[in-house]
């Protein structure tokens, strides 16, 4: 279905999406443009995704953490964090708005935060035009992986 | 790849909104998409059935399940992949119940596109799957149980007899817990210690398990199955040898609240919870060195002789006083008192007067002791050089360690600047006479008149007297030289000289106008002791201070300038002497500049700076000059190898020797400034651990005590103290005393001092009085015990760590902590205890009269929204006040109990029964609110109510208040919530795996949780749960061994550069770089915990995450 806004969510196992379960257990609405990628901590989350994602088809991406001080292997949302930083600064060198890349963070028992986070990523990014790519000139999965972890260290 | 699509309709719930037909077209004609089918329910066993069936028919490698989150389902469809032998990591999900249908259910066609990316994304991800290694680990069949409340005991007892060591962890100095706290116990008011002492005894005597009481977990890390565990264990200072008697308890003076007894009523230093308590061995709770003792230059414990002033008990405190330091009675008077400046108790209004407290023990108590000489031990003998306060101790320390030891003195008389430097009105020659004598009475010889280098020499004493070593303390006995024009015209004195020959007898001229320049203690000494002179000699007295600076600025003791003045003293501050001016060889005045006041210099005083032209005479017959002294060097002679340096003796600053083997010297002559009394006492002290030594030839005194950190009183006792102020003693008025050289200050009487010493806040809570370890009669007190630290290995960890009441304080209308009479049902659980303080009687604290009419109320600090309590119900309380209300009306029919409630809630067996019984007996339930609460002149409280019910508003007076705390977690739990890495949720209890499915499981494997550490519940539920707990942790150690985790990190060889961002990226140290050529990262795969993020900052994509690699990531991520 063209013209549907798409952003992809990487939330943390421990929290996000834990908080997604149970917002979605009690039926709260959410808008459908957001889709959730498990990830066990958002410090697994590095540059190369996001912007493979945004490269390919996302309008934008968002990363879903623990709350700062609460990670469960200690710090790997604050390197979320630094990464989210990141790669906003890169889109805003190359031309593309930054805010389609966001951190936000919360607990696995604040289910009411999940769903303010995604209705705002949905807001920012239906205000925004859609992203212009180019299909043809996307690698295949897997063959550029190092390539782009490259970016990662820049 | 061969993947097979399975898509569950949930009974309707995805298949409500999400068209399946269409969603299988999609998955059909999907890249690698061999088999597709639609299921009501994949979890069941027809969703099993199909996946073998594809598996077998179809041949495939891949199963890709579209249901619910895999938060819920993941693992069962994981190990249909592993049965059916498809391997790890061969099931892809995509979750289309959460992550679609229930959150799109009014946009059905939105929702359907949703679905088919979703399912796209697995598909896309299951070609980049491929099988994860495991690994076998070997389980340790041990178990750490952190809590040894009725839960922990449960869990740990259960596990033991199932043939699995148990480590029980215990931070109180006993267990038991919550439970051993409470009177009665409901539905059956059973006595809780009745039901509670069988437990405690048979978890005491299970051979397997090994109780560890006033310990906390430090650390806990490594895998499930082989937890790496650190205890630190605190020091009890109670040996096993403790027979239990409380002997120890009896004596001992410091009294603070009971936390036992939820402060209702006070226990000792050295104390044991309760009569039941495991281990029953008493423990001192011991915090450290009071501030008083850490300013102290002899590390006196004034906690120690104050608290047994404070019990009548001087015999005992002069003991404390008097064993660091020979000149108790000197002391109370002029010392500089540091332990005052420190004392906590100021804070709150003033110091306690504890250099008046020495005083009084040493004056009551000093003349009654009789001294036998000292044992001689060791055929030394140790010459000392100078009757003053560090030589004098010096001797006394040596004498008591067996040496024989000789005291030189020049002059005529001992004491040094004790006697000669101080008036007598501040410092009686008898008083001072009678602690020398003390010392001398230990076997100490003393020589008067022997000046070193003219009547004996040091060579001689080492040489043909036969000294083995010799201690040099002689001080500093002539003045500073003062470059002051007019500084040698008659009629000019240094303070040190004429204090000198007042105190031998004399009477020298004062004149008739005299100044004193300085504005230290010598200073006030000497211009008092001018204005006795002058009033001697029959004159108005007519004595000027000038000091350079301010008053603030001033060193001398600021109740002694008031004094002076008092006496008749005129100071002039912020002046400059510029010349003493004469006529024919005699002063007639000084020459004087203004100052003002500059920038604070080094030492943080403010620098003076003469004004120009500002300077005036002051017409003076007397100046006396008190800036300073300095050594004399007659001992030089014939005292070869010592030498001096910037006017003081050299020495070693960690032997204390001089530069010559075999002679030591302390003091102001040793000193690097001047010393006070107490601080030359503190070098006689050093002085004669250090000759020991060396003597001994081994290290075996400490010559520098190390100092502890000060402890004191938490910020909420502290802001409990109620203020006032110091008391008085008594002085003699100013018009008589300053014609005599009588004391000046009198002294506490018995009444005065025990009134004083109760102000202390008892900082350390133990004294370190000794008095315990005096009447110990197994010698179990042990002072030398330090923290320790224990590693141990366990498998599996229960986290038993309980609840605390809710802090009713914070509901201020209610007066908790205000209002005498208005207690927590905690409280009122001791109260009705027959082991309580009150043995079972419930009397109000304001009058110890037992209540009329008292009233209960419920929900305080739960079921609250307003912010300052729980939202959630302590499940307890409603049954918690109805047993209360029932025992009280057993033990007295004619009470009045009223319960105020939200609403009742008694769904546990029998206790809605029970509930009915108890109204039945006469208790009142009124569904009610209360407004605020208002204490009387009585104590009694009146009580704004509105029923609920009926609307009413009623104002009613009660004798008690009961208010009924909810609960919450304990600070032990949201320790080691923090400690085990496992999450806590709402009032910080411990968040269980799944709140139906996984009750006793924390978010970590291994690691499970028992009793009100999860939540609010009731005994019987927390045996439940500490049972179920050790059930699962069982279940998990009788394996025996565990595989490895599949979602673990790995590093591909090819690619590793080596950087090492890995190895400082991981969290739990899994990660490390192999050593010389060729190095590359490996991956320990039972510690790592798979978070990933050492594959997030890998540069080359090396590291990769098992089921989270960077390929299974963005294919999923970037599926359309």
């Amino acid at each position: 279905m063209s013209g549907e806004r798409r952003i992809v969510a990487f939330c943390c196992r421990e929290c996000a999406y834990a908080a997604a379960d149970t917002s979605a257990n009690a039926r709260t609405a959410l808008p459908p443009s957001v889709r959730l990628v498990l990830v066990p901590c958002t410090g697994r989350v590095g540059p190369l995704h996001l912007l493979r994602a945004l490269a390919d088809g996302a309008d934008g991406v968002m990363v879903a953490g623990c709350l700062l001080g609460q990670c469960h292997y200690r710090e790997g949302n604050f390197n979320a964090v630094d990464r989210v930083a990141f790669v906003r600064r890169l889109l805003e060198s190359v031309g593309v708005e930054p805010e389609r890349c966001r951190m936000f963070t919360m607990s696995a028992g604040e289910p009411p935060r999940f769903v303010a986070a995604v209705r705002e990523m949905d807001r920012v990014i239906a205000a925004l035009p859609p992203l212009p790519r180019s299909g043809d000139t996307a690698p295949a999965a897997g063959t550029t992986d190092a390539a782009v972890a490259g970016m990662g260290v820049a | 790849m061969r993947a097979g699509v399975f898509l569950c309709e949930c009974g309707g719930n995805i298949s409500g909104v999400v068209d399946m037909e269409r969603l299988a077209g999609h998955a059909r004609s999907l890249d690698g998409v061999v088999a597709v089918s639609v299921s009501q329910f994949m979890c069941g066993t027809e969703g099993r059935a199909l996946i073998e069936q594809a598996v077998e028919e179809r041949g495939l490698d891949h199963v890709v399940v579209a249901s619910c989150s895999p938060r819920f389902q993941g693992p069962t469809f994981e190990r249909i992949g592993r049965e059916l032998g498809l391997g790890e990591n061969a099931v892809a999900f995509a979750n289309i119940r959460e992550g679609c249908s229930f959150v799109h259910r009014d946009e059905p066609e939105r929702a359907q596109e949703k679905a088919r990316l979703i399912v796209a994304g697995a598909v896309a991800r299951a070609r980049h799957m491929s099988d994860l290694p495991r690994r076998r680990t070997f389980l340790h069949r041990a178990a750490l149980v952190v809590g040894g409340g009725i839960a922990g005991m449960t869990a740990a007892e259960e596990l033991a007899g199932s043939g699995i060591d148990v480590h029980l962890v215990e931070r109180q100095p006993s267990l038991g817990g919550y439970m051993a706290r409470l009177a009665k116990t409901f539905p059956t008011e059973d006595c809780a210690m009745c039901s509670l002492a069988p437990r405690l005894t048979s978890t005491a005597l299970e051979g397997r398990v090994h109780i560890h009481t006033l310990t906390e977990v430090e650390e806990i890390a490594g895998p499930p199955g082989e937890f790496r565990v650190r205890l630190r264990h605190k020091p009890r200072y109670v040996t096993e040898a403790c027979v239990g008697c409380g002997e120890c308890a009896e004596v001992c003076p410091v009294t603070v609240p009971s936390e036992y007894d939820f402060g209702v009523t006070g226990r000792t230093a050295v104390h044991r919870q309760f009569a039941n308590a495991v281990p029953s061995t008493f423990a001192v709770d011991r915090r450290g060195s009071s501030p008083c003792r850490t300013a102290c230059a002899v590390s006196t414990s004034a906690q120690g002789y104050v608290a047994l002033v404070a019990a009548g008990r001087f015999d005992e405190a002069y003991r404390v006083a008097a064993e660091p330091n020979p000149f108790p009675s000197v002391c109370g008077r002029i010392c500089t008192h540091l332990c005052e400046s420190a004392c906590t108790r100021g804070e709150v209004d003033e110091p306690v007067a504890i250099a008046a407290l020495k005083r009084f023990v040493a004056d009551t108590v000093g003349p009654t002791q009789e001294i036998r000489p000292a044992p001689r031990i060791h055929a030394e003998r140790v010459a000392v050089v100078g009757a003053g306060p560090a030589g004098l101790t010096c001797a006394r320390d040596l004498a008591a360690l067996g040496y024989g030891v000789t005291v030189f003195e020049a002059q005529s008389v001992p004491g040094g600047m004790l006697r000669l430097g101080i008036p007598s009105y501040r410092l009686p020659h008898d008083v001072l006479q009678r602690e020398i004598d003390q010392i001398l009475a230990l076997g100490v010889e003393l020589r008067l008149e022997a000046r070193a280098g003219r009547d004996f020499t040091v060579d001689g004493l080492l040489g043909d007297d036969g000294y083995a070593a010799v201690y040099l303390a002689t001080g500093l006995q002539r003045s500073a030289p003062v470059e002051l024009p007019g500084a040698e015209l008659e009629g000019v004195r240094h303070a040190v000289e004429l204090l000198r020959e007042i105190n031998l007898d004399g009477t020298p001229d004062a004149g008739e106008k005299a100044v004193v320049i300085g504005g230290g203690d010598v200073a006030l000494d000497a211009a008092r002791s001018l204005i006795r002179l002058q009033i001697g000699a029959g004159r108005e007295p007519d004595v000027t201070l000038v000091y350079r600076r301010s008053e603030v600025e001033m060193p001398a003791n600021a109740a002694e300038l008031q004094e002076a003045r008092d006496e008749g003293l005129k100071v002039e501050l912020l002046v400059q002497p510029v010349a003493v001016v004469g006529e024919e060889g005699h002063v007639t005045g000084l020459r004087l500049l203004r100052c003002e006041l500059g920038e604070p210099d080094d030492s943080g005083r403010r620098e003076p700076l003469p004004v120009d032209g500002s300077d005036f005479m002051l017409a003076a017959d007397a100046v006396v000059l008190a800036v300073g002294q300095a050594l004399v060097e007659d001992f030089l002679e014939g005292c070869t190898g010592v030498e001096v340096e910037h006017g003081q003796i050299r020495i070693d600053r960690e032997t204390l020797m001089t530069t010559r083997p075999g002679v030591f010297a302390g003091g102001d002559a040793a000193a690097t400034g001047y010393y006070t009394a107490i601080e030359a006492v503190a070098a006689g002290r050093r002085g004669a651990a250090a000759i020991h030594n060396h003597l001994r030839g081994e290290r075996l005194l400490p010559v520098w005590a190390a100092d502890g950190e000060a402890a004191r009183p938490s910020a909420a006792e502290l802001a409990a103290v109620e203020g006032g102020q110091r008391t008085p003693m008594a002085v003699a008025e100013p018009e008589s005393r300053r014609a005599t050289w009588d004391e000046v200050n009198l002294g506490y009487t018995a009444d005065q001092a025990m009134a004083e010493a109760a102000r202390c806040l008892d900082c350390a809570v133990c004294s370190d009085c000794g008095s315990c370890a005096r009447v110990c009669p197994s010698a179990a007190i042990d002072w030398d015990q330090t923290e320790t630290v224990e590693d141990i290995t366990v498998g599996a960890v229960i986290l038993a760590t309980g609840h605390k009441e809710f802090d009713a304080a914070r509901k201020l209308p209610l007066g908790f902590g205000r209002f005498a009479n208005v207690l927590t049902q905690s409280q009122v659980a001791r109260l009705l205890s027959a082991a309580g303080p009150t043995e079972g009687e419930l009397l109000r604290p304001s009058d110890g009269r037992p209540p009329r009419r008292v009233l209960m109320l419920q929900c305080v600090g739960s079921r609250d929204c307003t912010g300052s309590g729980n939202e959630h119900c302590s499940a307890i309380c409603c049954l918690f006040a109805t047993l209360h209300a029932s025992l009280i009306k057993e033990h007295d029919p004619g009470v009045e109990v009223t319960v105020g409630y939200t609403d009742l809630r008694a769904p546990g067996k029998a206790h809605e029964e029970y509930y009915r019984r108890v109204q039945e007996k006469g208790v009142r339930y009124v569904r009610g609110r209360v407004g605020e609460i208002q204490e009387e002149a009585d104590g009694s409280l009146t009580v704004r109510l509105e029923n609920t019910m009926t609307g009413a508003k009623s104002e009613e007076r009660y004798d008690l208040v009961v208010l009924s705390a909810g609960l919450e977690a304990s600070d032990g739990t949201r320790e080691i919530a923090g400690v085990a890495g496992v999450q806590t949720g709402a009032a910080g209890f411990i968040r269980e795996f799944h709140p139906k499915l996984r009750p006793v499981d924390t978010q970590r494997a291994g690691m499970f949780v028992a009793g009100t550490a999860q939540g609010p519940k009731s005994i019987p539920d927390s045996i439940a749960q500490a049972k179920a707990a050790a059930a699962r942790a069982m279940s998990m150690l009788s394996t025996g061994f565990a595989m490895t985790p599949a979602q673990v990190a790995s590093s591909d060889l090819e690619l590793c550069v080596a950087c090492g961002v890995c190895e400082t990226a991981c969290p739990q140290g899994a990660v490390r770089l192999t050593a010389g050529a060729g190095a590359h990262s490996v991956v320990d795969p039972s510690i790592c915990r798979g978070c990933g993020i050492c594959a997030a900052e890998c540069p080359t994509g090396a590291m990769q995450l098992g089921g989270f690699s960077d390929a299974e990531l963005i294919a999923e991520a970037t599926a359309s």
